[in-house]
């Protein structure tokens, strides 16, 4: 009796609270529960639209995609959050930068695990995008109509060595520093324009990197990069939809079919 | 494309109500494809997927701090080795064999081009496996030689780049 009491308030309240002005301003549909609602979120919220309303049940399964991409893309958020909050504490100062590392590690609170969260992060991020694209090539999936998304997921690759690479100078040890400096003075041998480069990354003349290089670094890690990435990404995500979906398992060999025909 | 016409004025005007593609058009001979809903099918999927990773990256943060090195001085002596991040521990090590100019840049470049052009290239329409086995034994050769270089460069190389086995020295950082 009690009971049935306490869960007539309980459906009275949820009742009311769903047909308030509020809550159906929010909501424009019931719970996706029924197709008709199951098809009205993925068409009417922003987030979700990425996706389309079906899927091949095939090219959906775990054991087709491993959920690489969307693995990529999740630890691109946890980055992202991480990464936030790293900068609330971070001054990209070659005098302030590694004692503010020193602090963060060991003075703020969940300093340590946040900055350990980012670091991991982002070699997974490098690993499961390599992955991804291995996985995409086996599958033939950049075949058409797909070839141009292939490309900007190669982009995207790119720009994923670039965020980690620029990411690794800011704690400015000596491991982050010397890393740098082997990699920028790459930059010399480029033919014809190898100097003009080396002196943009660097931010002058000097063998080392300077202040300068450390503000040009942090820049594109927390802010150039990461967006022109979102952009890729977003590219990415929308053709997959409109170039019709994930691929899918690879059809039956052409010698396959022969046989499947043969009398 | 649908169109209607405005009744009151001899100009007409046009609206896109809807573009239906070729391929979208039901067609009786068409196949009906297996297909689920995203919600809630797909979607529970990426979450579960979200959820391992999220409690894999806070163990693996627990457990281990991420490294931070001496303060970088310009001053003090340099260390034995000075290695670029992991993913480039290959392209480190192909400088030992080839000008920087050819290792450095033109490679990395082209490798860049060329994955880019993968779908250009090959013209190949199958999907299938046993269709493709010259694309699948040339791009495995390419992953197989990058894997094994980076490790090479990752755990047999020490000071000067000379070749060390990993249990006589540790010379690589994440």
């Amino acid at each position: 009796m009690g009971t049935s009491a306490k869960r007539g308030v309980l459906d009275q309240v949820t009742a009311s609270v769903k047909s308030s002005q509020i809550w159906r301003s929010i909501f424009r549909h019931g719970y996706p529960d029924t197709p008709l609602n199951q098809s009205l979120i993925m068409m009417g919220n922003v987030f979700l639209h990425l996706h389309p309303v079906k899927v091949s049940r095939q090219a959906m399964r775990i054991t087709y995609t491993w959920c690489l991409g969307g693995i990529s893309f999740f630890l691109f958020l946890v980055l992202t959050i991480t990464g936030v909050f790293l900068m609330f504490y971070y001054i990209p100062a070659d005098q302030q930068a590694y004692g503010n590392i020193q602090t963060i590690q060991s003075a703020i609170a969940f300093g340590a695990i946040t900055r350990n969260m980012h670091r991991w992060a982002a070699h997974l991020m490098v690993i499961s995008v390599s992955l991804h694209m291995i996985r995409v090539f086996y599958h033939g999936a950049y075949k058409p109509p797909r070839e141009f998304n292939w490309v900007v997921g190669v982009v995207l690759f790119l720009l994923t060595l670039l965020l980690s690479f620029t990411g690794y100078l800011l704690p400015w040890d000596q491991i982050g520093v010397l890393a740098i400096q082997v990699g920028s003075n790459m930059a010399n041998y480029a033919p014809v324009i190898g100097d003009a480069v080396h002196r943009t990354l660097i931010g002058g003349l000097d063998q080392y990197p300077t202040q300068n290089t450390l503000i040009r670094f942090y820049t594109l890690h927390v802010l150039f990069l990461p967006l022109v990435a979102a952009v890729f990404m977003a590219v990415h995500f929308w053709r997959i939809r409109k170039d019709g979906g994930e691929a899918g398992p690879p059809p039956p060999s052409r010698s396959e079919v022969e046989l499947n025909e043969a009398p | 494309m649908a169109t209607t016409t405005s009744p009151s004025s001899a100009q007409k005007r046009y609206r896109t109500l809807a573009v239906v593609k070729q391929e979208a058009i039901t067609r009786v001979e068409k196949q009906l494809e297996d297909s689920v809903f995203v919600w809630p099918h797909l979607l529970i999927r990426e979450f579960l997927a979200a959820v391992l990773m999220s409690v894999m990256l806070t163990v693996v943060s627990l457990a281990i701090n991420a490294p931070l090195e001496v303060r970088f001085n310009v001053n003090f002596p340099p260390p034995a080795v000075a290695k670029a991040p992991w993913y480039f521990l290959g392209l480190q090590e192909l400088l030992h064999y080839f000008p920087p100019t050819l290792a450095g840049v033109l490679l990395p470049g082209f490798v860049l081009a060329g994955l880019a052009a993968v779908p250009y290239i090959d013209n190949n329409p199958s999907r299938a496996f046993n269709d493709r086995k010259l694309a699948i034994a040339i791009f495995t050769m390419f992953v197989v030689f990058f894997a094994i270089i980076t490790v090479i460069g990752s755990f047999f190389r020490g000071g000067g780049w000379q070749w060390v086995w990993p249990w006589q020295g540790e010379f690589f950082n994440l």
